[in-house]
């Protein structure tokens, strides 16, 4: 239980305290706060159940397009801001960072990893949002006939 | 009917579309959706991520086009929420010229926005909560939270002082973080420069841009998509300078 809570449930907090704040920077008021907090911490804890390898941030951007899609319908509002903001936690941070002091230090072999590695997390979060949205824009129209 | 005023307020419509970092998808079909709620049969609508290029046929014949430049700017959902509102009543609607050019000029002084304070607020809590998720621990939240704040206030405050040049800001704003997390932790606030770097620099990161290309490649526009996918790449190279300055000037002291 302990393990649980440390490992999973506290990232998840902080994921949406930390979209929370980029609702302010992003000017995002009322309810589209918590959902964008809710996408942030939805994605975060599927890429910690997915191991922190490249796929698994492939199905959190995934996911974490459907979810945005589903609360732009429902709230009848643009979809950008809720994806746009709980995307950010997977961006690549770290990525950029470690590439680069390892080529500071002329580590070339690392910093090539590194870089490939950034740029893989970088597609897999571009075509996993991509790929759930277009399927969801393929299939809504046929589920919601009047 | 004036055609002349009604190109003006659909141009002024998708300047405040793109003001607020819609897709482009978006700013063109707001725009030909409000023009021919007005009855005009097939108006053009181009869009490139700064300029806007509308033009349209009056049912007489006579051509008319206007063009629009559209400066550098951020991203306001709440902005591009009320536009979208707007664009669907005056479709719904279609109120006579002049009050639908009142209403459109109003949209961005009726729009919420946070306080300065607020925003601020905003640059710092992102970085300390981001701190735990990659592996901080209590002191590395408070140096991140610092940092952010730092990063927060060259963003909104120095803007004249560095330019308007967003590469150039990105590489300043990066080294002040590094450079700024290396000193907090020198100090013993903060463990770990790795991670309280990392946690400021969430705030710089190209995730918008990111976001944005991909969805600009999904809905067709090429172009668009290309140039910020190639903005977003631009931005993380800027974050990578930035850093490296920033460790090495810490590194001569």
């Amino acid at each position: 239980m302990n393990e649980i809570w440390s490992v999973y449930i506290l990232p998840c907090v902080c994921a949406f305290l930390a979209c929370l704040g980029f609702t302010l920077v992003f000017n995002i008021h009322g309810a589209g706060k918590l959902i964008c907090g809710m996408g942030g911490s939805l994605g975060w804890l599927i890429y910690l159940l997915g191991g922190n390898t490249i796929f698994a941030a492939f199905w959190a951007s995934a996911a974490i397009g459907l979810f945005a899609e589903i609360m732009a319908r429902l709230r009848r509002c643009p979809v950008t801001g809720y994806l746009l903001v709980a995307l950010l936690p997977l961006v690549p941070g770290g990525g950029i960072y470690y590439a680069m002091s390892y080529c500071v230090s002329g580590n070339i072999q690392q910093f090539l990893t590194t870089l490939l590695h950034t740029f893989g997390m970088a597609a897999a979060l571009a075509v996993g949002a991509m790929m759930t949205s277009s399927l969801f824009r393929a299939v809504y129209p046929h589920l919601h006939r009047p | 009917m004036n055609y002349d005023q009604l190109l003006n307020i659909s141009v002024e419509l998708g300047c405040q579309l793109m003001f607020s970092g819609a897709e482009i998808y978006r700013v063109e079909e707001s725009v030909r959706r409000l023009l021919q709620a007005y009855g005009l049969e097939s108006p053009e609508v181009f869009a490139i991520p700064n300029c806007v290029i509308v033009s349209v046929t009056t049912p007489a014949g006579h051509p008319i086009t206007r063009m629009r430049r559209i400066a550098s700017h951020g991203t306001d959902i709440q902005l591009l929420e009320r536009c979208n509102e707007l664009c669907r009543q005056l479709c719904a609607q279609t109120p006579p010229i002049e009050e639908a050019q009142s209403m459109i000029s109003a949209l961005s002084d009726r729009t919420r926005q946070y306080a300065i304070w607020q925003v601020l607020l905003g640059y710092g809590i992102a970085p300390a909560f981001f701190a735990p998720l990659f592996g901080g621990k209590a002191e590395d939240i408070l140096a991140a939270m610092l940092g952010g704040l730092a990063v927060g206030f060259c963003l909104l405050y120095a803007g004249r002082l560095i330019g308007s040049n967003s590469f150039f800001r990105t590489v300043i704003c990066s080294a002040v973080a590094s450079l700024l997390s290396l000193l907090l932790v020198r100090l013993g606030l903060g463990r770990s420069v790795d991670t309280v770097t990392i946690s400021v620099l969430m705030v710089l990161v190209p995730g918008v841009a990111l976001t944005n290309a991909m969805r600009e490649i999904m809905a067709g526009d090429i172009i668009s998509g290309l140039s910020r996918a190639a903005d977003s790449i631009l931005t993380g190279t800027a974050i990578a300078i930035g850093t490296a300055l920033g460790l090495s000037i810490g590194w001569i002291f």
